[in-house]
């Protein structure tokens, strides 16, 4: 062969070698974001799963199917209502099934595993087959009579009275008592225990409980077991939060633990190598970081399980898809949404849909940290974000609706209140946030004082100086930057002039640090990009409270404080009183503006038509079919 | 010898505590910590400063080290965060891990490494040997973490004869032939990929000694005394060429227990190297650490390594 031709081979081979790289390099960095574990955690950051379609809220749907939307670049738009939440299949489940269920993730899961001491995400994925709470929820996420226990609710001496049924056995076939219920308390109570699960309203508000955290008493002087299936626990008072997911519902297998150090527990084999719950599949076997084989629990309270054997393995975001086309997984624990457009028509296999529970969202600083006083400190118009109209103009100024379609394929699209729709008898439909409209954006800022005076092209403050606004914003996923790029554009066409901090996304745990989450807030930061993920309960308190350190905003009015009150009073135990007093709240929020929300987002779950009574709310609440009656109708190919 | 050996442990010694204590101030100075992923509206903000006062991350970093060197000598390398586990149990169980796949692909790297850098040098510029250097050239261009994903593709995915991912099959029982072979399956596929790229270094170094060799007057006059080709390629210039691959081979122990990231994220095989990536990334301090200590050991040891094999296979360079 002659050098030349050679020569031209090569060049050709680069060119390949290059548009692969690019291909590829894109994978990885959704895999990376995707399973970093912290993301997976409580700030879920930009381009993990997505959600839904633009324009759901129009009632556009009905067509969708007729003429496809698309956005700019002409790919079909999707819409979140066309998604199922259970599986076609309605066959019977077959004798003697297997599955396997992927844990999508690049790094092994930690292995912790009892609802007591876990925190990672992957964990508590495992975790739901071999155990559960007693508590059943519905799809308001409030407790119901339902579970493996009832509960009566004495207002009157503010204390809950517990009954497990008698029905409830351990994988190793001890009886579940009132003693396993209670030991979980006494455990995460200790000021031994290691795990995160301390401190919320479920265990501070029982009698006697911080004094025997603080290891001032031996026990829980306001836990008092009747007999071996009753407890009552005594708390100080009573809030709805308690209902909606307040309450601990974990057992803590007495039998297995007692003895043991309680501060060595979470690493104990118990914990690691053979958990036991009374959950509807038992551990057979362990690979650490890698796979759990699990059977079925014939003794299971709800009755036996459809399948024989589980099989839970984790599977490289990177492959997930080519692992669900050839059968190797059947169910997962998530789908990185991004890849869902080149595979919504996957042979085999039905995607399933849902709100997630999570909210994007832009916040602005409106004061810092009093560490002393162990609250916010709100400096409300002292701030450069301080004026309302300025946030209003600037929420007016973004098109989420296009940053939706455009980058998420409407799978995401745009937010309007802080109680997402994932939780639909709070999230407040009729309320009117500040839509894309430059027009009103720029009036309300000539109105507001923000006028150009130097002939710069950008606004200036009232006061006639600069006006530079710094936007701290998380680096993570292909679309961080470019939708960071794209907020900053919208906002400079109306003449704001932001820049990000430092001038790059911030790495996430840099990001955190300095919009405070251990109270030591940049001052360099005046708004900010994030997310949440918010709870079973809606009570957003958590977030917005004025003795939250995680209120990263910094925002704390009267008003406020006494909604957040109104959601947890004894009244708001009326639902309809609780939706008002949310309802409130969320509109006040829409005219505070401390933050705003962007996006909400859908999660999509992909099953293969095999898998029969699947519904994929079991991972929340209020769902068709439990998880035991998961059965697959055929051999795997 | 003997000697030599000791005086350089002996050096090593202050240069690891050095890379402890630099290590530890660096990862101080990180963003975070190893309860900033845990922060959301289920968990309590003064449970986790109660967890920090817990443990330690509030003292200032020089206790901490305090804390931790001491407890280094006695053998606790402290829990890590995430596992919940102490740190040196966790290393263990994903050292094994590495230490197989590294050991396939080494075995890899010099079954198929050395014949074709002692085809590619005794054939210089025929065919074979065009061959044989672009697929070099080749391999020295393709990012591992692209191979590895195609093999993946390929290997696991379109012709479906290896696994797809983890270190065994799940449900077997431990030390089973059943979970011996499953493992070794496991391994093949990585071990491949990484051999196929890794093996280019050993492959052109073995080609252009030979090549060198090949010119040098020993040889001529091994031809000159009728000595077989054969004997002449195997006996006078192997010998002479594999030097600097015998160099090497220290550094490649090193390896050994290091891992590789990519391959281990792309076949989500639980090694070393993800331990490392995904421990900084959510600031599992006694885990870094560890590990830094334990790559710092392990690069020292294996430089000795690749001197004493150097000072065995030539005798011009032993220190006296």
């Amino acid at each position: 062969m002659s050098k030349s031709l050679w020569g031209k081979y090569f060049f050709v081979l680069m060119l390949a070698l290059v548009l692969v790289l690019a291909a590829c390099g894109g994978d990885d960095d959704t895999s990376e974001e995707g399973d970093d574990p912290e993301t997976d955690q409580e700030e879920t950051d930009e381009g993990e799963d997505d959600g839904e379609d633009a324009d759901s809220e129009e009632g556009t749907e009905e067509e969708d199917d007729a003429d496809v939307e698309t956005n700019e670049d002409g790919e079909e738009l999707y819409d979140i209502e066309d998604f199922d939440t259970v599986v076609s299949n309605d066959g019977e489940p077959m004798d003697g099934g297997e599955l396997t269920y992927g844990l999508v993730t690049d790094t092994p899961f930690e292995g912790t595993l009892n609802f007591n001491f876990y925190s990672g995400t992957y964990d508590a994925d495992i975790l739901q087959w071999l155990d559960e709470g007693f508590l059943s929820m519905d799809d308001n996420y409030t407790y119901t009579q339902d579970g493996a226990a009832t509960f009566d609710v004495d207002e009157e001496n503010s204390t809950i009275t517990f009954t497990i049924n008698d029905d409830v056995y351990y994988h190793d076939g001890e009886q579940v008592t009132a003693e396993d219920w209670v030991y979980a308390y006494e455990v995460i109570g200790h000021p031994d225990y290691t795990g995160v699960r301390y401190g919320t309203a479920g265990f501070t508000l029982i009698e006697g409980m911080e004094e025997y955290h603080a290891g001032e008493a031996d026990e829980i002087s306001g836990i008092e077991i009747h007999d071996d299936l009753s407890f009552t626990i005594d708390y100080e008072r009573l809030t709805p939060s308690l209902l909606t997911g307040g309450i601990w519902t974990y057992s803590m297998p007495k039998h297995i633990f007692e003895g043991m150090e309680i501060a060595e527990m979470a690493e104990s084999p118990e914990v690691r190598e053979t958990p036991v719950g009374f959950g509807p599949y038992k551990v057979d076997s362990i690979v650490p970081g890698e796979s759990v084989s699990l059977s079925k629990h014939e003794d299971y309270w709800q009755g036996e399980p459809n399948l024989d054997s589980l099989t839970l393995q984790v599977v490289n975001p990177n492959v997930v898809v080519q692992s669900l086309e050839n059968g190797e997984v059947d169910l997962v624990t998530s789908f990185p949404t991004d890849q869902y457009p080149d595979n919504a028509d996957m042979e085999g296999v039905e995607f399933l849909g849902n709100i997630d529970m999570a909210y994007t969202y832009i916040g602005f600083k409106l004061g810092d940290w009093d560490e002393e006083a162990g609250e916010v400190n709100y400096q409300g118009e002292d701030m450069k974000m301080g004026d309302v109209e300025l946030r209003r103009a600037m929420w007016h100024a973004v098109d989420n609706d296009a940053v939706a379609e455009n980058f998420y394929h409407g799978l995401r699209w745009s937010g309007s209140t802080l109680i997402p729709p994932s939780h639909p008898a709070y999230h407040d439909e009729s309320i009117e946030a500040p839509g894309y409209d430059v027009d009103e954006a720029n009036r309300i800022l000539d109105e507001a004082g923000y006028e150009d005076t130097n002939g710069d092209g950008n606004r200036e403050t009232p006061d006639g100086e600069e006006l530079t606004i710094n936007f701290a914003s998380m680096s993570g996923g292909d679309t961080a930057e470019p939708i960071a790029n794209y907020y900053m554009q919208a906002w400079g066409e109306v003449g704001l002039n932001v820049e990000l901090v430092d001038g790059r996304l911030l790495e996430f745990n840099s990001f955190y640090d300095r919009v405070g989450q251990s109270g030591e807030d940049d001052p360099d930061i005046d708004i900010y990009q994030g997310a949440w993920g918010v709870g079973s309960d809606v009570d957003p308190t958590g977030l917005y409270g004025r003795g939250q350190l995680f209120n990263f905003p910094r925002y704390a009015s009267e008003e406020n404080d006494a909604l957040l009150e109104d959601g947890l009073s004894d009244e708001a135990f009326d639902q309809e009183y609780r939706q008002e007093v949310y309802s409130e709240w969320q509109e006040l929020m829409v005219e505070e503006i401390p933050v705003f929300p962007t996006l909400y987002r859908a999660i999509l779950y992909p099953a293969n038509e095999r898998v029969t009574n699947y519904d994929i709310n079991v991972h929340s609440g209020g769902t068709e079919y439990d998880l035991y009656e998961i059965g697959v109708t055929e051999e795997s190919q | 010898m003997w000697k030599f050996i000791v005086r350089r442990l002996i050096i090593t010694m202050p240069q690891i505590v050095l890379l402890s204590l630099f290590v530890f101030i660096m990862a101080s100075f990180m963003p975070g910590d190893a309860l900033t992923g845990q922060i959301g509206p289920d968990v309590d903000q003064d449970r986790l400063q109660e967890l920090r006062e817990q443990m330690g991350l509030n003292n200032p970093w020089y206790i901490q080290y305090r804390d931790w060197i001491l407890g280094v000598f006695q053998g606790d390398f402290g829990t890590s965060f995430r596992y919940n586990m102490p740190a040196s149990e966790i290393i263990q169980q994903r050292m094994i891990n590495t230490i197989w796949l590294s050991l396939v692909s080494l075995i890899f790297i010099y079954a198929l490494g050395i014949p074709m850098g002692l085809i590619s040098g005794r054939y210089n510029d025929k065919l074979i040997d065009q061959v044989i250097t672009s697929y070099t050239y080749l391999g020295f261009a393709t990012p591992i973490f692209i191979f590895g994903l195609i093999a993946l593709w390929v290997g696991g995915f379109q012709l479906g004869w290896f696994p797809t991912g983890g270190s065994v099959a799940p449900g077997l029982e431990p030390g089973s032939l059943e979970y011996i072979l499953s493992k070794i399956h496991h391994l093949l596929l990585p071990g491949l990929a990484i051999a196929l790229i890794g093996l280019v270094g050993t492959v052109q170094y073995l080609r252009s000694e030979i090549i060198d060799t090949k010119q040098k007057d020993f040889i001529i006059t091994a031809r000159a005394k009728g000595a077989p080709e054969q004997r002449v390629y195997n006996r006078h210039i192997f010998r002479n060429s594999v030097l600097p691959i015998a160099a090497f081979f220290g550094y490649e122990i090193t390896s050994l227990i290091s891992g590789t990231v990519f391959i281990e994220q792309i076949f989500s095989y639980p090694g070393m190297g993800n331990l490392f990536l995904e421990s900084i990334n959510i600031r599992d301090y006694t885990v870094v650490t560890a590990l830094v200590l334990l790559f710092g050991l392990a690069a020292i040891i294996g430089a000795l390594l690749s001197d004493i094999i150097l000072s065995i296979v030539d005798p011009r360079i032993r220190i006296k």
